[in-house]
């Protein structure tokens, strides 16, 4: 039995700053958090509490977006649909294109700041995505998998 | 109203007027209610209340009729056309093609009149239908079931297939209803004991002072409040599985599954073999001890929709289902057991989170240490569990979250599966298979052999 190809197209290269953002937003509450509450604490328990969150949050933004777009594979064969993601957890998915029941493209705020869309997969059992891809690419791969959805003989 | 179209069963009057009724039923009585606590129980409240009722009757008669008479649908060129409404008027269009059955139902109000609510389905079945025609009656139903294309069986013209059924006895039915242990039910309970007790302690001055008093003031008092609070719940979770399984029926003839069940509303609902994804054996915490399980099916719907999850038998013995499904759902059947576990190494990965998770609570009370021991128990609980097996194309995996679940479904019924591994599993060389087949039935086996866990996943892929 020969194995299953791995999957090698990435994401866009500008997923990296969007991811950045998000890390940003993400971790801010718990900074501000960290200050307000620091102004109650004392010594060591107030240091802690001022520069832990800081800290948590310039390593994420540093890290997480590098590590993640190194990570994130995907391809669209005609039989399945192949994603490897995630920065820590590391996860390969195989979805049918039987299965496929629709494909849209999403554009969310900061994906149109920096012309991207994300591909929207949809079976019966939930959707998957492949985020962050140029705004053609995005589109090409959408036609591309309603296309092969629809002559794979969906049930 | 147009040509060719028909109103529902006069039957269907009384429906709506008791679904009206049932709306206004809590704010009139509310207020009676109210009523009673400013002044309370004499006879100007009984008068008063006379009046209420007697609002009620005649709004929920005239709401009853209005909704009946513009209420009205009539079969198309490709599909039946629905409409209804007074001040919003909602039309809807069926074609045939994406109709997948006619379930039928019988509420108290329907048995009465001999009629029928049909219920057009599209999608799995678990949820009612997308079209429901409240009362039918049945020289209807039979001219619906035969225009909208529904091959039934019994309409054939040559001897009809052979039909394999199990009902539900009812000792099976009292063994149902206690083991059903739904928790689910506990949280209207207690939210409906929150709010008595608010309006109760709320009321200012005397009244309010003598509920105070009333309430329990030591920790015995509230640990029998809370015993009898939990009684209450599991009383009505018992009513619940008494109404909703009595009667229950699952039959199979020909590509279709049949099941019937209720009390007060009986429901029928016809599933083509074809779209049942996977069967789900599930053994609750009631139930494990005795050997039971219950049985459940994930079902596909029309293109677009997601699954939808069905009972497929409420309670049996464990020993029993693999010739259960034998029976009824061949193309499913497998065997509960010998199944393939998790390595030995992998125990502590199941036990350490549970274990670990109470831990920070040690800084507020020492008890912190009895969590930590029943996590680990979890933990161990879930590793013993935990097993798979794929032969000959056919999935199996069982996993215990509250229930012990085993999955069975041919791995080509999946919509997708994945295998993954966070930075500790990849420095053991572990991994995480998982399968679905439906919004709620996931198939997860953690913590295999790296190795063992990519095979698994490629033979999945492998059958297609």
């Amino acid at each position: 039995m020969t194995a299953t190809p791995e999957p090698d197209r990435r994401l866009a290269p500008a997923a990296k700053p969007v991811w950045r953002l998000q890390q940003l937003a993400g971790w801010a509450p718990a900074v501000i958090a960290g200050l307000l509450v620091a102004g109650q604490l004392e010594g060591l328990a107030a240091a802690a509490a001022r520069w832990l969150p800081l800290a948590g949050l310039l390593a994420a933004t540093a890290v997480v977006p590098e590590l993640r777009w190194r990570r994130w594979r995907w391809d669209v064969r005609p039989e399945a649909i192949d994603i490897r993601q995630g920065a820590f957890t590391i996860r390969r998915t195989l979805v049918p294109m039987e299965r496929v029941q629709h494909v849209d493209t999403t554009r969310g705020v900061l994906e149109q700041s920096f012309n991207l869309a994300t591909v929207v997969v949809h079976t019966a059992a939930g959707s998957h995505t492949i985020p962050l891809l140029a705004l053609r690419d995005a589109d090409l791969v959408r036609d591309h998998i309603a296309e092969l959805a629809r002559t794979a003989d969906g049930s | 109203m147009g040509p060719d179209a028909r109103r529902l069963h006069p039957a269907g009057i009384l429906v709506y007027a008791l679904q009206t009724l049932r709306e206004a039923a809590f704010p009139l009585i509310a207020v009676f209610l109210v009523g009673i606590l400013g002044s309370g129980l004499d006879e100007g409240a009984l008068a008063r209340g006379a009046l209420f009722a007697t609002i009620g009757a005649v709004v929920a008669a005239v709401g009853g009729y209005v909704r009946w008479s513009t209420t009205s649908y009539r079969l198309t060129e490709d599909g039946i056309h629905h409409r209804r409404g007074v001040i919003s008027i909602k039309e809807t269009d069926v074609p045939l093609s994406r109709i997948q059955a006619l379930d039928v139902e019988q509420g108290p109000v329907q048995r009465a009149f001999g009629v029928q609510a049909l219920h057009v389905q599209t999608g799995g079945g678990g949820a009612g239908g997308e079209i429901v025609l409240d009362a039918v009656g049945p020289g209807e139903v039979r001219r619906l079931r035969d225009v909208l294309g529904e091959r039934r069986p019994e309409a054939a013209l040559q001897a009809p297939a052979p039909e394999v059924a199990r009902r539900l006895s009812r000792s099976g039915l009292v063994a149902t209803a206690l083991t059903a242990g739904q928790i689910g039910v506990l949280l209207p309970v207690l939210a409906a004991g929150g709010q008595l007790l608010q309006t109760v302690v709320g009321e200012r001055g005397e009244r309010g002072e003598e509920a105070i008093r009333l309430l329990p003031d030591s920790a015995s008092e509230w640990a029998v409040a809370a015993a009898v609070l939990l009684g209450l719940a599991w009383l009505l979770s018992i009513a619940g599985a008494v109404v909703a399984f009595a009667g229950f029926t699952a039959s199979r003839a020909g590509d279709r599954l049949r099941i019937r069940r209720g009390l007060l509303a009986r429901r029928e609902a016809t599933i083509p073999v074809e779209r049942v994804r996977a069967v789900e054996v599930i053994e609750g915490l009631l139930r494990r001890p005795f050997g039971l399980a219950a049985l459940r099916i994930e079902v596909i719907g029309h293109a677009k929709e997601p699954t939808a999850a069905q009972t497929l038998f409420p309670l049996l013995r464990r020993a029993e289902v693999r010739a259960f499904l034998d029976e009824l759902l061949p193309e499913l059947a497998d065997d509960l057991d010998g199944l393939a576990a998790p390595p030995r190494r992998a125990l502590r990965r199941y036990v350490l989170p549970w274990a670990v998770a109470g831990l920070p609570l040690l800084a507020l009370t020492p008890w912190a240490l009895l969590l930590s021991l029943l996590g680990a128990a979890y933990g161990a609980l879930r590793y013993r569990a935990a097993g798979w097996r794929l032969a000959g194309g056919r999935l199996a995996v069982r996993s215990l979250v509250f229930a012990r679940t085993t999955v069975l479904a041919p791995a080509a019924n999946r919509e997708s599966h994945s295998l993954s591994a966070n930075v500790l599993q990849r420095r053991a060389g572990l991994a995480d298979v998982s399968v679905a087949f439906g919004k709620t039935t996931r198939a997860r086996v953690r913590h295999l052999e790296a190795p063992t866990a990519r095979r698994l996943w490629e033979n999945v892929n492998g059958g297609h």
